[in-house]
């Protein structure tokens, strides 16, 4: 088998439509891909200051690595890389140590903030202390400083390194708790055009699978040996993630079919679940559903 | 084909006995939609031939956190 387009050794085969592509062909149809997103979903624009939430994994590095070289002739938009450490030792160091290096040889900026300037201890800590679900407060915390962080560094758009498979298993997830009103902030574009206060999030790679992404990080040296999260359970996610890749095994384009019939009723579920007046938290601020916000919540218990 | 295979997903080294990519994946229970196929440290596809003491390594595509 050789490469459609120019007959040469391919390196990937595409999942979604048969086709297999050498080095040179693959990164330009990946790249394509990812500017067909940005312009179609109109992600960012001119003059803009984009974030890139930053792991040192190789969703957020090929984000990273894309939207610096589409915007470096350009002048205009400016990028900035922001990093949450949680403080989980032999884990996040690990990975944070790979995303300074790229961002010096880059010279891109990167802004690193961590739970134990923010709350006062690092995530090991925090679970030495609360019996708490280790993803819950992680999860809320680190949504929290990037936001803080991204209005710190005065962005103006903040992208993440979701992709095709994470949105798909989202989706499935949201239906299979009957979460509808959660599914309605999903998209390759989220958040509230007039919010000041919460910086919006874009998706680039919303229409690339792990194994395409995987590839491209692959292919431009981006990628940090296999490293779990020590905190990392046998999760519903994991569950609803391997269903997929069975199913999308035998039947391909299932996951991009999820996300494409998905997007054909996002206007009508954003309509139905449009939410009203945003609060701010009374302690810090931030935009949130209640009185208090679930970060300053945590925060307090943190403190007892 | 004998050829050394690496699982990094569960950092498993083994020695398999087989004549496809494919057959050495269902051997480790390995999904290819979660893997990347490197063989003699290049990149292919999964139906790159094989050959004796060839060395593949299926990277996880899976994100650790």
């Amino acid at each position: 088998m050789t490469c459609k387009k120019c007959l040469t050794k391919p390196v990937i085969k595409l999942p979604n439509n048969n086709i297999s592509l050498c080095k040179k062909c693959y990164l330009r149809y990946f790249e394509k891909k990812v500017r067909k997103t940005i312009r179609i979903y109109k992600l960012f624009k001119k003059g803009d200051t984009v974030g890139v939430a930053l792991s040192g994994g190789k969703d957020s590095m090929a984000t990273l690595q894309l939207l610096h070289s589409l915007t470096q002739q350009q002048r205009t938009t400016k990028i900035i890389a922001i990093a949450i450490d949680e403080g989980i030792k032999g884990y996040r160091d690990e990975t944070l140590k790979f995303a300074k290096k790229f961002c010096k040889e880059n010279k891109i900026p990167l802004k690193i903030t961590s739970y134990k300037k923010e709350f006062g201890m690092t995530l090991d800590q925090i679970l030495k202390k609360l019996d708490i679900h280790p993803c819950s407060v992680c999860g809320v915390f680190r949504r929290y400083l990037l936001n803080k962080e991204a209005k710190r560094n005065k962005l103006t758009i903040l992208a993440t390194g979701h992709n095709l498979d994470d949105e798909a298993q989202t989706i499935l997830m949201n239906q299979f708790r009957n979460n509808m009103a959660a599914a309605s902030r999903l998209g390759p574009l989220t958040g509230i055009k007039d919010d000041k206060k919460f910086i919006r999030r874009i998706k680039p790679l919303y229409f690339l699978t792990e194994k395409e992404i995987m590839t491209y990080a692959f292919l431009n040296n981006l990628v940090t040996p296999f490293n779990e999260c020590p905190y990392a359970e046998d999760s519903f996610r994991s569950r609803v993630r391997e269903s997929l890749n069975n199913l999308d095994k035998e039947y391909p384009s299932t996951k991009s079919s999820i996300i494409n019939s998905f997007l054909d009723i996002l206007p009508i579920l954003k309509e139905h679940y449009k939410t009203g007046d945003i609060n701010y938290c009374k302690e810090c601020g931030e935009p949130t559903s209640k009185e208090k916000c679930q970060a300053c919540e945590y925060s307090e218990l943190i403190r007892k | 084909m004998k050829i050394k295979a690496y699982d990094e997903r569960n950092k498993k080294n083994i020695e398999l006995e087989v004549d496809s990519i494919k057959e050495a994946a269902k051997e480790l229970k390995i999904n290819l939609e979660e893997v990347i196929v490197v063989k003699n440290n290049e990149l292919v596809t999964e139906s790159a031939e094989l050959k004796d003491n060839d060395e593949i390594k299926f990277l996880s595509v899976i994100s650790g956190g």
